[in-house]
């Protein structure tokens, strides 16, 4: 599991960081979505986050995690990806948006459409297709 | 209005004939209330368990009367007893008064009650005699069942005035008590024939005087009928006990259904209530042994505990239809059923879990047995799978790799949800026991504290909404990968599988406890116990 480098709060303020401000959020998103088979966004204190973290783990798979709480621009992350995961059923508004995953640069959604998709089968070849899962 | 009833009662038994002859249409009113009051003395429990009969009873004991004064005058055959029925109390004495009116005395067994009563009031005066209550209430029993018993009252009252007026009128009354006491099975109803009879044995003399009397021709007429047709006399008897005793029972459904209608209504306005209760966010009381329950908890443990009558029944139509070998277009519509029917379930604890979640983990909603397996509130997917993969014994290649594949995939899952959750359990454990605990709620950022562990209880909630996503997706899952036949069977399986769960947490509950006493130490904690206690109530609740 890498921790891309950019949510490292200790970076400053450079050229990168002033050019990704100038980002939308939602393009930003799209932009960390593709640079990795599998992209994981979370919150280091949230325990669901967790728990799709060890399914990965547990399937072999080593996806690329962004904290949103250790990111400046988090919240804009969040909310991004709030409208994003809006359409396909969360489990009632209460619910934190986190985690939120995307296989190869694709939403596959929140926690229970992870569960779904892994149950009915289609998240391996989906894995497979990406390159993050072999054999 | 009982005690003011009664009291009139007695006054109209001692001196009937005095009322009676002032007052005409209200005579009858006495008597109800006396119906009422003697039945409500007699049969307390029984009449009042059934006050919609009260009406009926005491309309009952208008027709008895009416009954007994037809037998006085009575020469024929009485044939209106369906129109006596269906009008009211007042309606019928007016309709018998005018029918007396209108119609020769030979062929009246319904005739006005106030005239008759008035004439033989008069004419028995004299041989009035005041028994107890219970005497002549038999003795205006056994008058009002041969009337009824007898739609030609010349087949009965004719052997009985002769002999009556030798013999003591009690051997009368037994007798004839022998002849109808199986008429009426029904008590309330049973009730008003002996409070009607509560004027004096002197209503016995007097009906017979008449007949004695007055009615010579009129037995006459009874007698060359009854010589004729001697056989039909008792047939009609017969037919007039059927006639009785079904508008006794059409009467007496008519209440039921009154009251369960009443009591429906009732249940749909609590529901409705309990509703309104829920979304308003009253909560009655954490969930504990005691049993308090959140308003929403009250209204799921209903809503499951009609499921439970429900998949009983679809158990039922899967054991039937399998057996039937039907077709499986028809098969796989009840397989269908009984999928939405899960998923039913799974929409109902949805719902609650977004008011109270710990209702549902706790599972004080299903029996001990299934919380033996309670995996996040309900049942672990791979352990069903375990089950099903021995139960479905002739699979294909293809299907056996599917549920292994399943069962691999809910393992993963399931084993990311428990440690997601030990994750939760750590971290709430941690914020509860943040500062020093020894200064108990003194700690200064407290409510701070308290804000932070309220947050992760709420997460609690999300797992428990995954761990349902995960069952219902399993149970889809199984239905894609197996044909019609086979998903039946597997419905079926896992539907018994519950039900000997809820049997033996039954059996659990009703087993022998002689040694609970020498058990007390040994068990864990005072609440357990107390959970089993409980049991009866949640006998039929199972763990999904």
């Amino acid at each position: 599991m890498q921790y891309a480098a950019e949510q490292a709060w200790y970076m400053p303020m450079g050229p990168a960081a002033a050019a990704s401000s100038m980002e939308s959020a939602v393009a930003r998103v799209e932009r960390l979505a593709s640079e990795s088979a599998v992209v994981v966004f979370s919150v280091s204190s949230c325990c669901m986050c967790h728990a799709v973290k060890r399914l990965f783990c547990g399937m072999g798979v080593h996806p690329t995690v962004h904290e949103l709480d250790l990111d400046p621009r988090g919240r804009e992350l969040e909310r991004a990806l709030a409208r994003l995961v809006a359409g396909f059923g969360a489990f009632g508004s209460a619910a934190p948006v986190v985690p939120v995953v995307f296989i190869g640069g694709r939403l596959v959604g929140a926690m229970d459409r992870v569960m779904a998709a892994h149950i009915n089968g289609s998240l391996v070849p989906l894995l497979k297709d990406a390159g993050a899962l072999w054999l | 209005m009982v005690q003011g009833e009664e009291s009139s009662w007695r006054m109209a038994s001692a001196h009937d004939h005095e009322r009676a002859a002032v007052h005409l249409n209200q005579a009858a009113l006495p008597y109800h209330g006396g119906v009422q009051a003697h039945a409500s003395a007699a049969l307390p429990a029984s009449f009042l368990d059934f006050q919609p009969a009260a009406a009926a009873a005491a309309y009952f004991g208008e027709l008895e009367e009416a009954l007994i004064h037809g037998a006085a005058n009575a020469g024929g055959v009485g044939h209106h007893p369906g129109s006596m029925i269906t009008s009211d109390m007042h309606s019928a004495k007016s309709a018998a008064a005018g029918y007396l009116a209108a119609r020769p005395p030979t062929l009246e067994i319904f005739p006005s009650w106030p005239m008759r009563h008035q004439q033989q009031l008069h004419s028995g005066n004299s041989q009035q005699s005041v028994g107890s209550t219970t005497d002549s209430s038999s003795a205006r029993n056994t008058m009002a069942q041969m009337e009824l018993v007898s739609p030609g009252p010349a087949s009965s009252i004719r052997p009985s005035p002769p002999s009556s007026s030798e013999q003591q009128p009690q051997q009368q009354r037994q007798e004839v008590m022998m002849v109808t006491t199986d008429d009426y099975s029904y008590k309330p109803a049973f009730a008003p024939p002996p409070a009607t009879l509560a004027a004096a044995p002197s209503f016995q003399q007097q009906l017979q005087l008449p007949l004695h009397g007055g009615d010579h021709d009129k037995r006459k007429h009874g007698l060359a009928r009854k010589d004729g047709k001697l056989v039909d006399s008792k047939t009609e008897r017969r037919l007039a006990q059927n006639r009785e005793a079904a508008k006794k029972s059409r009467l007496r459904k008519k209440a039921y259904v009154q009251n369960l209608e009443t009591s429906r209504v009732r249940l749909q306005q609590m529901e409705q209530e309990l509703q309104r209760a829920r979304s308003q966010g009253t909560f009655l009381g954490g969930c504990s042994g005691s049993g308090d329950l959140s308003s929403g908890a009250a209204v799921f443990d209903m809503e499951y505990a009609r499921w439970l009558d429900d998949d009983g029944k679809r158990l039922a139509e899967l054991r039937g239809a399998l057996q039937a070998h039907l077709v499986d277009g028809n098969l796989g519509l009840i397989v269908e059923e009984c999928m939405r029917h899960y998923d039913e379930l799974f929409g109902l604890k949805e719902e609650l879990a977004r008011s109270d979640v710990f209702h549902l983990l706790t599972g004080s909603w299903a029996t001990p047995a299934e919380r033996c397996f309670f995996w996040i509130g309900g049942f672990r997917p791979s352990d069903i799978l375990k089950i099903l993969i021995q139960q479905l014994d002739p699979l294909t290649e293809q299907q056996l790799m599917g549920i292994y594949g399943l069962k691999q995939s809910s393992e993963q899952a399931e084993e990311a949800l428990a440690q997601g959750l030990q994750q939760l359990h750590q971290s709430l454990a941690d914020t509860v026991a943040a500062g020093t605990l020894n200064e108990g709620a003194a700690v200064p950022n407290y409510m701070g504290l308290m804000a932070i562990a309220l947050d992760k209880l709420a997460s609690l909630e999300g797992f428990y909404q995954q761990a349902d996503n995960l069952r219902k997706q399993t149970l889809h899952q199984m239905r894609r990968i197996l044909t019609t036949r086979q998903a039946a069977r597997c419905f079926l399986s896992i539907g018994e599988y519950y039900r000997r769960l809820r049997a033996l947490s039954n059996l659990w509950a009703s087993r022998p406890r002689e040694n609970f006493i020498g058990t007390d130490s040994l068990s864990p904690t005072g609440t357990e116990l107390q959970g089993l206690h409980h049991q009866p109530q949640q006998n039929q609740f199972s763990g999904f």
